[in-house]
């Protein structure tokens, strides 16, 4: 068995553009033609810092921080979606995102081929996916919808169609960004409890929240970010109770 | 160095998940033409009309005879609608992959081999169309439609680079699908698709295709499926030089990009 770990070194994530958005032709255009120095406009957000850290088999993380802390970014990193501006990421096993339930559906076609869809970016392959099509459809509780085109669905439908398709799959590395609410009461329950069961099948856990219960059910460590720093890094129990102090007012 | 070593190393990546983009590619072309009555045929029957209304026009217009006017007119035009989708259309390859690319994890290049697919699978329903127009004036040759295929290819080779260099510039300059097809359109007037190439070369404006790396990599599957012959070596050569030239672009801007690109959608 290979062996699957996430390591972080020195890792940066600094964010730079322009404000208002035109960082684009008419800005490169409006560039050529003053003689200027370069827009002034430009923002510089390092969103993480020299990060060091290191995952290995069976943990179980999670990630605390205030709002804007960087958690959000450090999990894109991980999952490789955000390519590091500085240091290095180095990962072994299958990563599973999720991150958002409200994205990412071809909005004319139908759920069937939304479910095929999204489980293969996951990583299934299609003869997984139709093997596992009927149990997704029976979780999402969309009947007959499934037939129709997504973009009719309303939000808390994308949320069932997405939630279903991600947690049925055998995930390595599990990524979890504020994801456990999704849907209606009733639903909600539901998928709270497929979500734990997920969440045991993982090798490799992180998972950010701000619920400090739900942190100390899964995660046996914890790791505190604030302005894109590794504050602390230890049990959970310890670590939560001192953001606790720190962030109550 | 490494961005390049990187982006070969995801391009490798994302060929090997061809079932990933085989099925985006299928999809898009299956929702383009979903609750459409007749689907796929309206790609066939605008064909008839332009040819029916361009060809009559023109074969009076420039005096030629139908008989070779009307299948070159199809095949030219078919093979023209997959340059151009490949310069416009994959303007948008990323930025419509945006709810993607942000939440999973596979290489990008995967979206550029999805537009890939969808406009080649536009032309494969496309191109039989010639056949019963040969068949009929009775210039029908198996054997062309075989010598076709190393031009066919080359066609889609050119066409991935040309995908490669618009989708990554496309998210960086969103006037840039805008701005292809503008040129575009100029450039259907100067390459040879509504006129023979023999035309230009009898007024002695020979150089206005010559020039013109487009008119080439039209011509190597254009020619065969025609004549039923191969095209002339230097052609096919002309195509090659344009090919690599545009993946060596291609190489330069996407490993330019490539770590930006889910900072600019």
């Amino acid at each position: 068995m290979t062996d699957i770990y996430l390591r972080l070194r020195g890792v940066g994530m600094t964010f730079e553009g322009q404000i208002g958005g035109q960082d684009g032709l008419q800005s490169w255009l409006t560039r050529c033609f003053t003689k200027g120095p370069a827009v002034p406009q430009s923002y510089r957000v390092e969103a993480l810092n020299d990060i060091n850290l290191e995952i290995n088999r069976g943990e179980r993380v999670g990630l605390i921080g205030l709002n804007g802390a960087g958690k959000s970014t450090l999990l894109k990193v991980l999952a490789g979606i955000y390519p590091p501006t500085a240091g290095h990421v180095e990962k072994r096993g299958h990563v599973c995102p999720m991150f958002e339930f409200a994205t990412g559906f071809e909005m004319n076609q139908s759920g069937w081929d939304n479910i095929r869809i999204r489980g293969l970016l996951l990583g299934m392959a299609p003869a997984e996916i139709e093997a596992k099509l009927h149990e997704i459809a029976e979780f999402t509780e969309l009947g007959e919808f499934l037939s129709y085109p997504v973009r009719t669905y309303s939000s808390g439908m994308f949320i069932r169609l997405a939630f279903a398709v991600s947690t049925s799959i055998n995930p390595e590395i599990l990524l979890l960004d504020e994801v456990m609410a999704a849907g209606d009461i009733r639903f909600a329950e539901k998928a709270k409890r497929r979500m734990f069961e997920f969440m045991e099948q993982g090798k490799i856990l992180v998972f950010c929240s701000h619920n400090a219960e739900l942190l100390g059910t899964f995660c046996e460590r914890t790791i505190w970010l604030d302005h894109g720093k590794l504050v602390a890094d230890g049990p959970t129990a310890e670590i939560t109770a001192r953001y606790r102090c720190m962030a109550a007012p | 160095m490494q961005a390049m070593n990187r982006f070969l190393a995801d391009s490798w990546q994302a060929l090997r998940v061809w079932r990933v983009w085989l099925f985006l590619g299928v999809q898009d072309v299956k929702a383009r033409f979903r609750r459409s009555a007749i689907g796929p045929l309206w790609i066939l029957l605008n064909m008839s009309l332009f040819v029916a209304g361009a060809g009559l026009l023109y074969g009076v217009m420039i005096n030629q005879p139908m008989k070779i006017l009307l299948p070159y007119l199809v095949t030219g035009f078919t093979l023209w609608a997959m340059v151009v989708s490949s310069l416009t259309e994959s303007g948008w390859a990323f930025v419509n992959a945006e709810g993607y690319i942000k939440q999973f994890c596979y290489p990008k290049q995967i979206y550029l081999l999805r537009t890939l697919v969808s406009s080649t699978i536009i032309m494969l329903i496309t191109l039989p169309a010639i056949i019963p127009i040969q068949l009929y004036f009775g210039s029908f040759s198996i054997v062309g439609w075989l010598l076709a295929v190393p031009g066919l290819l080359l066609l889609l080779l050119a066409a991935l680079g040309h995908i490669t260099v618009c989708a990554y510039l496309g998210v960086r300059f969103r006037d840039l699908p805008h701005a292809a097809n503008g040129l575009l359109q100029v450039a259907f007037f100067v390459t040879p698709v509504m006129f023979p190439a023999k035309l230009l070369q009898d007024r002695h404006l020979a150089l206005i295709y010559q020039i013109n790396p487009l008119y080439y990599i039209l011509e190597v599957a254009r020619h065969p499926i025609l004549h039923g012959e191969l095209a002339a070596p230097e052609i096919y050569a002309f195509a090659a030089v344009y090919i690599l030239l545009v993946w060596a672009f291609a190489g330069l801007v996407a490993s330019s990009l490539d770590s930006r690109i889910v900072l600019l959608l």
